[in-house]
């Protein structure tokens, strides 16, 4: 059953120099609770894709359903996490999460404390909550990021590359937690990411996108090839993750190489 | 001793500084004593010293200063008041931005001095007029200001605000205030030292009372110690005003990187 839907949905920006087209007409259908990645060279259009599922693009044609109702603009069912660092550096640890309840109805001044607390031991902050989000490091930031959206309690979660500013083994042990923060909250969530192994590991389902304007050229199925429940920072070496990089990465090569000829011509 | 772009003690920024001032007054007290310059162009610093002590003792220099600092302050709240909101209100929406841009934008480029006999003519000679000057000084130039650092707000705050929920009235409130608030304290603290030229100019042209108007009074007795002792007063009160900014910025900002 389609919880998210996309119909036709495409976006072309009018620029001084003409049209660009960045994503061409495209339908989608995600149901609750489902990881779908969004992997695609830089610049194809993927993450337009996603920020008008945000409501921050407007869909040039086209229209996105919510469990059935059509989406306008920004508003708490949708949360955000953004590629570069959007923790509140005027607000601490425990401020930016509070910052997240903020705008929620009916929470009790014991239930946001309650809150905080969880999403806080959630991401691994513990002992921070007093440190204002300029004295922490990058990975620790993003973690704010995660744990704010999280409090605004969205249907649908969008993550715009978290973790592509982050240094490789930052990366990677952002990836295991965010791996068990999602069996826990079991949101509705896009990733867009041009990291190949990023997109598997934290995948129910990967989309693989053109180069611009974005087509979906492969949807794989990656939770019947590797069961969600059992992954961990080892199933990068298990014979079907690496099974699945190789291809998705032949399809990748492929797909740049017709682009480069397209350049040519 | 001179090393290139180099951080130094802070003892020895301390000493040079002081010794900076002192070179300085040596240099003035041996070229007053020389002869070269006549004593009612070039007092010595201790004339100065001295003329500064009667100035307070027996004019009631005092009560000036009370009220060019008032003047400077009623005028800046004034223009405070109206143009953080209006600046915020620019940065956020084009429409009113596009309506009032040209408009400041010329205003701003008017000198102000050349504002100062219609502004007699509108307000009269009195209180009114001396604010109107001040509030044209400093008004235009702030809603710019304010408009600038609240559109250098970065877009991904503003877009984490909206997917949080909130609504553009609490985004603006919540997160473009808080962020743009340092960059807009500085701004302030240098737009209020603008505020003293214009003060003077007003005080110069038409005023029976203030800092300015002192100074203005003097030079006719060629009194130029008090007139020297005038100036200085004027630095030191906004030497004493930028630190007052500067101790508010590093206590409300804790949070930033220096």
């Amino acid at each position: 059953m389609s919880y998210l839907s996309l119909q036709d949905v495409s976006k072309t920006f009018r620029t001084a120099t003409g049209d660009v087209e960045a994503v061409a007409p495209l339908s989608l259908h995600i149901v609750q609770g489902e990881i779908v990645t969004f992997l695609g060279p830089s610049g194809c259009g993927k993450t337009t894709l996603m920020r008008m599922v945000g409501g921050l693009e407007r869909p040039t044609t086209g229209q996105i359903l919510l469990d059935g109702q059509p989406l306008g603009g920004p508003d708490r069912r949708r949360g955000m996490v953004f590629q570069s660092y959007a923790a509140f550096p005027w607000l601490t640890v425990a401020g930016n999460i509070r910052a997240g309840l903020r705008y929620r109805p009916g929470i009790s001044r014991s239930e946001q404390a309650d809150q905080i607390a969880r999403l806080i031991d959630l991401v691994g902050l513990t002992g921070f909550e007093d440190s204002y989000t300029s004295r922490i490091s990058g990975g620790m930031r993003q973690r704010v990021a995660i744990a704010r959206t999280l409090a605004a309690d969205p249907d649908v979660l969008l993550m715009d590359e978290p973790f592509g500013a982050l240094d490789a083994l930052t990366r990677e042990h952002l990836q295991t937690q965010l791996m068990r923060i999602n069996r826990t909250e079991g949101k509705t969530t896009i990733f867009v990411t041009h990291d190949v192994e990023e997109a598997i590991l934290l995948a129910h389902r990967t989309l693989v996108f053109s180069a611009r304007p974005a087509r979906v050229i492969e949807d794989i199925d990656v939770s019947t090839l590797l069961p969600p429940a059992a992954r961990d920072t080892e199933t990068r070496d298990q014979p079907a993750f690496l099974d699945l990089r190789k291809r998705i990465q032949t399809v990748l090569r492929q797909e740049h190489h017709e682009g480069s000829k397209a350049d040519v011509a | 001793m001179l090393s290139f772009r180099t951080a130094i003690p802070r003892r020895q920024e301390v000493t040079l500084g002081v010794a900076g001032l002192v070179t300085f007054l040596v240099v003035w007290q041996l070229v007053a004593v020389s002869g070269w310059i006549k004593p009612q162009f070039l007092p010595t610093p201790g004339a100065v010293l001295a003329a500064f002590w009667r100035l307070f003792t027996e004019a009631g220099f005092a009560g000036d200063i009370a009220i060019s600092v008032g003047r400077v302050w009623f005028a800046f709240f004034l223009a405070v008041i109206i143009a953080v909101p209006l600046g915020l209100l620019m940065s956020s929406y084009r429409a009113i931005g596009a309506f009032f841009e040209p408009f400041i934008d010329f205003i701003r480029y008017l000198p102000v001095p050349a504002l100062v006999p219609l502004l007699i003519i509108w307000f009269g000679v009195g209180e009114a007029s001396k604010i109107a000057v001040l509030w044209m000084g400093t008004f235009f130039q702030l809603v710019l200001l304010i408009n600038e650092d609240t559109k250098r707000v970065p877009r991904e705050y503003i877009e984490s605000g909206l997917t949080l929920g909130a609504n553009q009235w609490q985004v603006m409130r919540d997160i473009i205030c808080p962020a743009a608030l340092p960059n807009m304290v500085d701004n302030l603290r240098i737009t209020l030292g603008w505020c003293w030229t214009y003060l003077i100019i007003a005080e110069i042209v038409a005023a029976s009372s203030g800092v300015g108007h002192v100074i203005w009074s003097l030079r006719r007795f060629v009194k130029t110690p008090e007139v020297m002792a005038g100036i200085i007063a004027i630095g030191i009160i906004g030497l004493l005003t930028d630190q007052a900014f500067r101790l508010l910025h590093r206590r409300a900002f804790v949070y930033l990187d220096r």
